[in-house]
């Protein structure tokens, strides 16, 4: 069945390219049918994906409806796929993500096919790594996102789509090289070629080459989610990114990057993890203040809800330093409830800069007037916003208040920083707010005269994001959905973490 | 070989102060004279029209049936009270005639002209006593009332008779707008221009028509507003309106908030700019203008020609309201314009230069105050 999860998407990008009913003279009714043909590819990955909860068990912690075929036996490479309590969330969330991605794609006019082939082989290559069970598979589809991502900002995105896909890809590629060389590292230190995800196989090792392994992962992985300083990569591609394509990368990809600080770094080297843990909490707390006070100065309206993905990305960090049960459903729920509530700013900006043709807070005004402005993306917007801001009865508290509780009593102090940075989210995202949304209607500084006309969103064009509101809400009002999926399988990580002791940070 | 540049189409500039005297001097509408303009104004005048006419004969009602009712919950069913207008009522499925009694609070608020003056004067205070001493007779809750607080009732005399005035003025606009509208349709009126005289024609003919008004109290005839007291149409109801509701406003309606404690507020009412010309049409209702109410109810009665060309501009039918706002501001410049031309101190062509001296000077202090309203409405 998992196997199935990953064909569907990548036969999907196969087809689309390949049929020649999908293509057409006519650009715009070639767009439809690829991204209808998308649509129905993911809607199906999605629907199996929820068939998932079905055989899965959530009082089982370990890996569940596990598919191993060999492949490289003498590589240690084996095709080896499987499900917990960790992962499900994640690819769930990925099912949802895409399908809002390629719903949310309306404006393809350049090569079509290949966009939304693209979108389908990353999604394909999420669940893939999500999924695997094999140190070197993981790192494959690691590694086969990263080409489609590039693509689709090299192409598909802004005037600087050179610069920003560029740097995009090298400084991904030396996260992918780092996490290669862990990988690589592990066996030569044990001796084995056994790449399965086996804690066990660490605890031969000396705690120096656990340590510095594991920094190598961390260093990696701290690229991907990203953390300060290894950001600078991210709202230049949030920039220069489309609208669906911002989506991916904050909902979906930057996961990756957290996923596997839990699963690698927490879940390989428990020992070293307990060493390094005030420092990591420290880290934590650094990049969340950084990235909130970065945002705060931002005019971007993109680079603002970019450099908020820095700072809440940092409570995850926090979390996993901690490494209690309670701060480890905090990390998950974080992943989850950032992931729906960044697309639902990313669309929400994406449709204010498709009507007004521009994202900077000096010019924007009043977006929110019922008759002539855009109030349902700009409520959308606010919801998106309460959420960031964890304002209770919505995902975004749930995931900070477990977060917060969960880490507190392990590093008392890195968890008030982080605290601050919660409470700066709230200044920012109201900056943002206030400025775009609330006032008279303009799209100019000081505008006196009325603003060209903006044409309004069609309802159809609202519903990903709309869906997007519901699913926070939901999560927030009723988490046990998330945490009862998930408990047991934090819980066996926070038992590998034993050795993490309060103090420090 | 020489080359001649292309004509640039120049964007339209805002009126300066100078340009504004010469049009009230000149005879030149303050709005720029275009087809457009003149569809709007013209359309959006009948839609007033037939709004006013319903907003005419409820103040009239109520002048007439709710003088000193301390509950006037029915005050607004005219036409008879029945379950049907009840749930139509509460429905909103009706004219919203809350944005009559803005407007009369705004004009009793203020309080300029002749009828306020008369308020004050003793021969109005003999008739409250009266009216009062009839009333108490059967309503005792009133006698309590006027014996705890005195200046009760009077203060409620005084805002009804405001609302029966009102009452009596929006009944001749009505109808102004109404014939303009059909002059409009046979081609006797066909420029803006056209449109400033007719509003001024039929402003000067009722300008001396009497203000009075009776009323029946404890089975007795009372007269409120005397004919003795000498209030005419023009001066005492029709520019303390345009005053009130055009220039002055109130600082509390709409969706524009102002701090009075930051000073935002002048203290002297006469300094008060927030009328409808000076009202920002779109972002929902600026000061001045609830257009949720007025535009609402204009909107039910709008022209098909006028909801055409509004299919073609903005966001056609989903931001009707506001398109009907900008119309309406344009029409009350209009208006405005017209109340200038009709209480000029002197003809247009007088050859006398003391003549032309006043003239410029009341076109000079009248351009003062247009020069804060919202000028771009009248390119």
């Amino acid at each position: 069945m998992l196997t199935i999860l990953l064909l569907i998407p990548f036969l999907g990008a196969l087809l689309i390219c390949v049929l020649p009913g999908v293509d057409s003279s006519d650009n715009s009714a070639s767009v439809g049918r690829s991204r209808t043909f998308t649509l129905v590819t993911l809607a199906v990955q999605c629907l199996l994906s929820f068939g998932l909860l079905i055989p899965f068990s959530a009082v089982e912690p370990g890996q569940q409806l596990v598919e191993i075929l060999p492949w490289l036996p003498q590589m240690g490479l084996e095709f080896s796929l499987g499900v917990d309590g960790l992962s499900l969330p994640l690819v769930l969330m990925n099912g949802v993500l895409c399908l809002v991605a390629a719903a949310a794609s309306r404006s393809v006019e350049n090569r079509p096919r290949v966009y939304f082939a693209l979108l389908l082989v990353i999604s394909g290559a999420v669940n893939g790594a999500f999924l695997a069970q094999n140190l070197l598979l993981f790192f494959l589809f690691y590694e086969l996102e990263l080409i489609p991502l590039w693509l689709l900002i090299a192409i598909w995105g802004g005037a600087n789509r050179a610069y920003a896909s560029t740097k995009f890809l090298i400084v991904t590629a030396v996260s992918g090289v780092l996490i290669l060389a862990a990988f690589l590292g592990i066996a030569l230190v044990t001796g084995s070629v056994d790449f399965g995800i086996r804690p066990i196989l660490t605890t031969q090792m000396g705690l120096t080459s656990q340590l510095v392994l594991m920094t190598c992962l961390l260093i990696g992985f701290g690229i991907k989610i990203p953390l300060f300083p290894f950001h600078t990569w991210l709202p230049d591609a949030h920039t220069e990114a489309s609208t669906p394509v911002s989506v991916l990368l904050a909902g979906v990809l930057l996961k990756l990057g957290t996923y596997g600080l839990l699963r690698f770094c927490l879940g390989l080297f428990p020992e070293a993890w307990s060493v390094a843990a005030p420092w990591l909490a420290g880290w934590a707390a650094v990049s969340v203040l950084y990235g909130s006070l970065a945002a705060i100065a931002q005019t971007d309206m993109k680079r603002m809800v970019a450099y908020s993905s820095v700072g809440h990305m940092g409570y995850v960090l926090l979390a996993a330093a901690a490494a209690t049960p309670l701060a480890l459903i905090g990390a998950l729920f974080q992943m989850v409830s950032h992931g729906l509530i960044s697309a639902v700013l990313f669309l929400a900006v994406g449709v204010v800069y498709e009507r007004t043709g521009t994202r900077d807070l000096n010019v924007l005004r009043g977006l929110l007037n019922p008759q002539r402005g855009l109030p349902l993306t700009g409520t959308l917007m606010i919801i998106g916003v309460m959420a960031s801001a964890g304002i209770p009865g919505m995902a975004g508290f749930i995931s900070e208040f477990l977060v917060f509780k969960g880490s507190f009593e392990m590093f008392p102090v890195a968890t008030l920083l982080s605290m601050v940075g919660s409470g700066l989210t709230a200044v920012y995202f109201l900056l943002l707010v206030n400025r775009a949304f609330f006032g008279r209607l303009a799209v100019a500084p000081g505008a006196n005269q009325n603003p060209k006309i903006l044409n309004q969103v069609p309802f159809a064009q609202q519903i990903p994001a709309l869906s997007m509101s519901l699913l926070i809400l939901l999560l927030g009002v009723v988490p046990n959905l998330l945490v009862g999926l998930s408990q047991p399988a934090t819980a066996q990580l926070s038992e590998l973490a034993t050795l993490v002791q309060p103090g420090g940070l | 070989m020489t080359t001649t540049a292309r004509p640039q189409a120049t964007e339209p500039t805002l009126p300066d102060q100078e340009e504004l005297i010469r049009r009230l001097l000149s005879d030149t509408p303050l709005l720029a004279d275009t087809p457009d303009h003149l569809l709007q104004v013209v359309n959006v005048l009948e839609s007033y029209g037939l709004v006013l006419d319903a907003y005419s004969c409820n103040l009239v009602h109520q002048g007439k049936t709710q003088l000193l009712n301390p509950f006037p919950v029915f005050r607004f069913f005219h036409e008879g009270f029945t379950p049907k207008r009840l749930w139509e009522h509460l429905m909103g499925d009706r004219i919203n005639f809350e944005y009559a009694e803005y407007c009369q609070k705004a004009m009793f608020w203020h309080g300029t002209g002749g009828m306020d003056a008369y308020f004050d004067s003793e021969p109005f205070q003999d008739v409250c006593r009266r009216v009062i001493a009839l009333r108490s007779k059967r309503d005792p809750l009133l006698r309590l009332v006027n014996t705890l607080y005195p200046g009760f009732a009077p203060e409620a005399i005084r805002s009804m008779t405001t609302i029966y005035a009102l009452g009596l003025f929006w009944r001749v606009m009505s109808d102004i707008f109404i014939d303009l509208a059909r002059r409009y349709r046979i081609g006797e009126v066909a420029c803006v221009l056209d449109v400033v005289h007719h509003i001024r024609d039929g402003l000067v003919t009722a300008a001396g028509n009497p203000i009075t008004y009776e009323v029946m109290v404890g089975g007795e005839s009372v007269w409120v507003l005397p004919p003795e007291a000498g209030l005419t149409f023009l001066v005492d109801v029709a520019v303390p309106y345009v005053e009130a509701v055009f220039f002055r406003g109130m600082p509390f309606l709409g969706t524009v908030s102002y701090n009075a404690q930051a000073r935002q507020i002048a203290a002297d009412q006469s300094l008060f700019k927030y009328g409808a010309l000076y009202a920002d049409p779109l972002p929902s209702m600026g000061a001045g203008i609830p257009p949720s109410l007025c535009m609402s109810d204009m909107y039910r009665n709008l022209p098909e020609e006028l909801s055409r060309w509004y299919d073609h501009h903005g966001r056609a039918q989903s931001d009707a309201h506001v398109q009907i706002c900008i119309s309406f501001q344009k029409s009350m410049f209009c208006v405005t314009n017209a109340a200038i031309a009709g209480t000029m101190p002197n003809p247009l062509d007088a050859q006398d230069p003391e003549q032309q001296a006043a003239n410029y000077a009341y076109a000079f202090a009248w351009s003062e105050r247009l020069m804060g309203c919202q000028r771009g409405a009248l390119l």
